[in-house]
């Protein structure tokens, strides 16, 4: 319970941290948001207006200061680049990365882990060459071409599919789930070939253990050997990589939420980040870095349920 | 020894040295101006006689483009794997094996490196150091190095609990002895698996780099931006894709495959 | 330069054709009669942001607001112009005063019926510095907005401004909103165009229904949702699918394809934009003319046109509107010569090696990416060593547009159909794009005389001039004007009145859907 509340403390304060660099750097970047709005229509003196009013010439600490203050009045500021507030943007944006995110790491799971497991424990067998050189294929080429795939076989060819789009679930769940099906197989494939390498290894190196011969000499059965004493060993960096790719997926994935015309996080910070839309910048890095740091906060928790023994500090 | 010599591990450095060597000769052997040159009649033609790996969309000739690339992609794919290892593994040891306040500082730190968008941290690298090939390899290994750190962190927690690290401890090793002979060698399958496939993620990364400025820039050729440029043109001319992607796939394959039977070598009891 | 059609439309059912009608002039196909009813799904090239008419200077938002708003006054297909929302517009003779008597009983999506005074808010708002309007210079000359009645305004000019009027005609300047409408302008649009806003989903989707008030009679369309797909692939997908009644932008290599469908037609139509290299004029080996138009000499339009965007285009020596008054038709691109390029280049003191020269090229535009290599090539020929360094949008507004920190680059601009808007902007030495830094006493006199011209005739034939200035000193090269397209099922009708005469924007009040 004190580890919780120390990791929850450190967070809030890593989080504040990680806003004052993002301020930082951001102003660091050429060009400002003024000129990004009015880009090969611009004159000096427009510019200079624009900047004016949208108080660009405060002093950083000033505006830093407007957006703390904001934040405490749970007040998110306005996007300066879309003209609307910045809560409604987020909204929508982390109900479809959520939606990505839910659907693709179930796809990713559930076929990965098997998949890892059935190659390690036939290694070196047909099995593992089959699953070895899928998985390297799939992480070799980016996850557009995978997307391209899927929409080419499943939209245009089969016509099972709408091809793009997002729905909200809120409204219409299966057509959101629908919606969302493509890309969360496209991307899943791509995170599968990691997760599947990464079962088949350590799950490998596990099974030459001195406890799993142990366990099979007391005569357990094969399928407790495996999947309750090995995967439960094997399965720590697997969650890992999950929690490192909820996080990635939740705010990263610009080129495949672009492909499939199904925007989030991603795109959300990309547009802030290349108009150089500081408040949207802010607001979008908060959220993803709250994001990824209580999914890690999860997956060290889960490393101890799966194994009590493990001291904490 | 035996398992060395396996016809998996021979496979495994087979290609390595393959590509390595293609890496070398090519540049040497081979005029730049081939990967460069364009036909324009002989646009996104697929593989045949005169170009047998296809071409691509201005008509330049992918086996050209490979071969002459592999330098490029590989050394900066290499270089910034091997900085993220060098910074990661001692980082996530520490982390992982001392525990408390020193596992929390590391770890934010790891936290706050995660949870800024790669997009910025390039942008900011190349805004503040400029663009050239050494800033394209600190911006990806810096992306890649809290991956691995965390990895490392919960691999050495778990090994430390082992009954051997304990009865060692109970020897009276020191943490150093205790971490380079003793956990190490057990946290290696997970590092092996994320720094090759870190490998494939930083060939492609790189060509998201070059369109910012760092990174390869065109028409030099490098297998991230020829996967890359061929995304407009998958559904009528899938090889400019699968070609290069071919090359990096087998690259990894080979890396994984001599990886899993290096660590089987070092991991002393599998002998 | 070959004259082409304004607008062609080849359509896939031309079979049909031949047993249904005749071909129309323009090479339109005799339709049925348009119905009413129906929503159409675009699949929009581009995502949109601010949607503030004064304040967008993006094409993809114009595109979308040229359904929502209305200007005063309008051009023609010949650039002619039209009224619009003001019914009858004067100039006095000095050139100084304007008077505008509005259209009675027009509505605003709002209800309200617009009055001169909506008209001065609109243009104070725009001319308002702080507004951040991006075409605030159009009323720099504007002395005073008067409103003696509800239906008449005057504007009174503190100079002559020969361009005046025609700007209006963009909704950039000319766009009439309801009076104290600016604040939510960005995110609610109101106007009195024949749509109106529904909503804006960034980054997925804006919706418009039809204005049923609209003073020029309702639209055919129940509405139209704008989903913003920028991926081609997706795209076409989505038009091959069904699921996207027409797109914008066919990427150019697959144009002939679609031709080609008998399940889809295409409209194409010349020009989209035009496209330039540029050399920095402060750069010491481009402040010698032998060098740019050794440059000149060294680029093949018409090849470099094939490679970059597929054929999709003409090449130009001139930027000016195709069909415009203005346009220098004497001017010929000079053809590739890349031993007299090297001549030149040597007589300048650059022979063979010598130069060395870095392409600044932006990644939003990946066309500019593929130009720049195939020039490589040439310009190692002519023993110039060009290397390409990308940067993203803003990286080249800030390095190319704002800090002219470059040596060469390329840029495109919409048809910039007002030729004072264009010539004075990009070439006077004062001219607010004037990023290449290029100052010539000849083309400053020039363009300035031109402001003040108003008679046509005489104002064509200084811009004329200008052109050829520009020309022989090879100021910038001129490569080409682009073709715009949009695909669609043969379902949709009236699609040869959706291209705006600017050759951009796109219209949907005429457009409809076969039931």
């Amino acid at each position: 319970m004190t580890y919780l509340l120390n990791r929850l403390m450190s967070l809030i304060l890593t989080l504040l941290l990680i806003s004052a660099i993002t301020f930082g750097v951001t102003n660091i970047l050429p060009g400002d948001v003024a000129m990004m709005i009015m880009g090969t229509q611009s004159n000096p003196e427009a510019l200079a207006g624009l900047r004016e009013s949208l108080h660009l010439n405060d002093p950083l600490i000033v505006q830093y200061g407007r957006w703390i203050g904001g934040m405490l009045t749970g007040d998110w500021g306005t996007s300066l680049i879309f003209k609307k507030p910045i809560a409604q943007l987020l909204e929508q944006k982390i109900m479809a990365s959520a939606l990505l995110v839910v659907m693709s790491m179930t796809v990713a799971l559930v076929c990965a882990v098997p998949l890892g497991v059935w190659a390690a424990v036939h290694r070196d067998r047909w099995q593992d060459t089959a699953s070895s050189g899928a998985a390297l294929l799939g992480v070799s080429l980016p996850d557009f071409f995978w997307g391209i795939v899927m929409i080419l076989l499943f939209a245009r060819g089969l016509g099972w599919l709408p091809s793009s789009g997002f729905a909200d679930p809120t409204e219409n769940f299966w057509l959101a789930v629908r919606h969302a099906l493509l890309p969360s197989l496209a991307l899943g494939l791509g995170l599968m070939a990691h997760l599947t390498r990464m079962t088949r290894s350590t799950m490998t190196a596990i099974l030459n253990q001195e406890f799993i011969r142990v366990a099979r000499a007391k005569g357990l059965s094969e399928r407790t050997v495996i999947w309750r004493y090995g995967l439960a060993n094997a399965i720590g960096p697997v969650m890992t990589i999950a929690g490192l790719q909820i996080g990635y997926l939740f705010g990263s994935i610009i080129v495949m939420e672009s492909l499939f015309n199904f925007t989030g996080m991603g795109w959300l910070t990309y547009q802030g980040l290349l108009n150089r839309d500081v408040p949207l910048i802010q607001a979008s890095v908060f959220v993803i870095a709250a994001v990824v740091m209580l999914t890690n906060l999860v997956v060290d928790l889960l490393y101890l349920v799966i194994d009590p023994r493990i001291r904490l500090g | 020894m035996k398992r060395f010599l396996s016809a998996k591990s021979l496979f495994g450095l087979g290609l390595v040295v393959l590509f390595v060597l293609i890496a070398v000769i090519a540049p040497l052997a081979v005029p730049a101006d081939y990967a460069t040159k364009m036909v324009m009649t002989a646009r996104l033609h697929p593989p045949s006689f005169d170009h047998l790996l296809g071409t691509d969309q201005l008509g330049r000739d992918l086996f050209y483009r490979v071969i002459l690339g592999a330098r490029t992609s590989i050394m900066i794919a290499a270089a910034a794997v091997v900085m993220s290892v060098v910074i990661g593994l001692p980082l996530g040891m520490i982390a992982g094996y001392y525990g408390g306040v020193a596992d929390n500082v590391l770890m934010r730190l790891v936290d706050t490196l995660l949870s800024f968008p790669a997009l910025l941290l390039a942008l900011t690298i190349s805004a503040v150091l400029g663009p050239n090939l050494h800033n394209t390899i600190i911006a990806i290994g810096v992306a890649f190095t809290p991956y691995l750190a965390r990895i490392i962190r919960g691999e050495v927690l778990r090994v430390a609990q082992m009954p051997y690290v304990e009865a060692a401890r109970a020897a009276g090793t020191t943490d150093l002895q205790m971490m380079v002979r003793h956990v190490l060698p057990n946290i290696m399958p997970p590092v092996i698996v994320q720094a090759t496939i870190s490998l494939a993620f930083a060939i492609l990364a790189e060509a998201g780099l070059s369109f910012l400025g760092l990174g390869t820039q065109p028409p030099s050729a490098s297998w991230g931006l020829m996967i890359q440029a061929s995304r407009d043109y998958l559904d009528v001319a899938p090889w400019t894709a699968l070609v290069p992607g071919a090359a990096v796939a087998l690259m990894v394959l080979g890396l994984n495959m001599f990886g899993d039977v290096l660590r089987d070598v070092l991991d002393p009891r599998t002998k | 330069m070959k004259r082409r059609e304004f607008l062609y439309t080849t359509s896939a059912v031309l079979g049909g054709s031949m047993v249904f009608g005749t071909l129309g002039p323009s090479g339109v196909l005799a339709e049925d009669a348009p119905v009413k009813g129906g929503t159409l799904i675009w699949g929009h090239s581009e995502t949109t942001q601010n949607l503030d008419i004064h304040q967008t200077g993006t094409a993809s938002s114009l595109r979308v607001l040229q359904n929502i708003h209305n200007s005063l006054v309008a051009v023609d297909k010949n650039l002619n112009l039209i009224p619009m929302l003001a019914e009858s517009f004067d100039q006095a003779a000095d050139g100084l005063t304007y008077t505008f008597k509005l259209r009675p009983g027009v509505k605003f999506h709002n209800g309200a019926t617009m009055t001169s005074a909506d008209v001065k808010y609109s243009f104070e708002r725009c001319k308002d510095p702080k507004t951040g309007a991006v075409n605030f210079e159009v009323f720099n000359a504007v002395g005073s907005i008067e409103t003696p009645d509800d239906l008449t305004v005057v504007i009174k000019m503190k100079a002559v401004n020969a361009p005046f009027l025609s700007r209006l005609a963009e909704n950039g300047a000319g766009a009439v909103i309801p009076a104290g409408s600016g604040d939510t302008q960005g995110s609610n649009p109101t106007g009195s165009g024949p749509f109106k806003f529904v909503r804006h989903e960034e980054g997925n989707v804006v919706e418009m229904a039809r204005f049923d008030d609209y003073w020029n009679g309702p639209a055919y369309l129940d509405g139209v949702i704008a989903r913003e797909i920028s991926e081609s692939t997706t795209r076409l997908t989505g038009l091959r699918t069904g699921e996207l009644h027409m797109i914008n932008d066919i990427p150019a290599d697959r144009i002939a394809e679609i031709k080609a469908d008998p399940n889809l037609q295409v409209v194409a139509w010349f020009p989209l934009n035009w496209d330039f290299v540029n050399l920095n004029h402060t750069f010491e080996p481009f402040q010698n003319p032998k060098v740019r138009v050794a440059f000149d000499m060294i680029i093949d339009k018409e090849q470099l046109l094939q490679g970059a965007l597929w054929g999709q285009g003409a090449v130009t020596a001139s930027p000016s509107f195709p069909t415009s008054t203005d346009y220098n038709h004497d001017l010929k691109n000079r053809p590739q010569d890349i031993e007299g390029a090297k001549a030149l280049l040597d007589e300048a003191g650059y022979g063979p090696g010598k130069l060395k020269i870095v392409f600044k090229a932006t990644t939003n535009y990946p066309y500019h990416i593929e130009a720049a290599q195939i020039m490589v090539e040439w310009f190692n020929q002519a023993g110039v060593e060009l290397k390409i360094e990308q940067l993203t949008w803003a990286d080249w507004l800030s390095q190319c547009w704002v800090n002219k920190d470059f040596q060469m680059t390329m840029m495109n601009f919409f048809t910039l159909w007002e030729p004072d808007f264009l010539y004075y902007s990009l070439w006077n030495s004062t001219g607010a794009f004037n990023y290449r830094a290029i100052k010539d006493p000849m083309i400053d006199e020039l363009t300035e005389k031109a402001r003040v011209t108003v008679d046509p005739a005489a104002r064509a034939e200084l811009y004329k001039q200008v052109q050829k200035r520009v020309f022989d000193e090879a100021h910038d090269i001129v490569l080409w004007f682009r073709n715009g397209t949009i695909g669609a099922q043969p379902k949709v009708g009236g699609l040869d009145t959706i291209v705006h005469p600017n050759g951009s924007n796109l219209n949907f009040h005429k457009v409809w859907l076969k039931a």
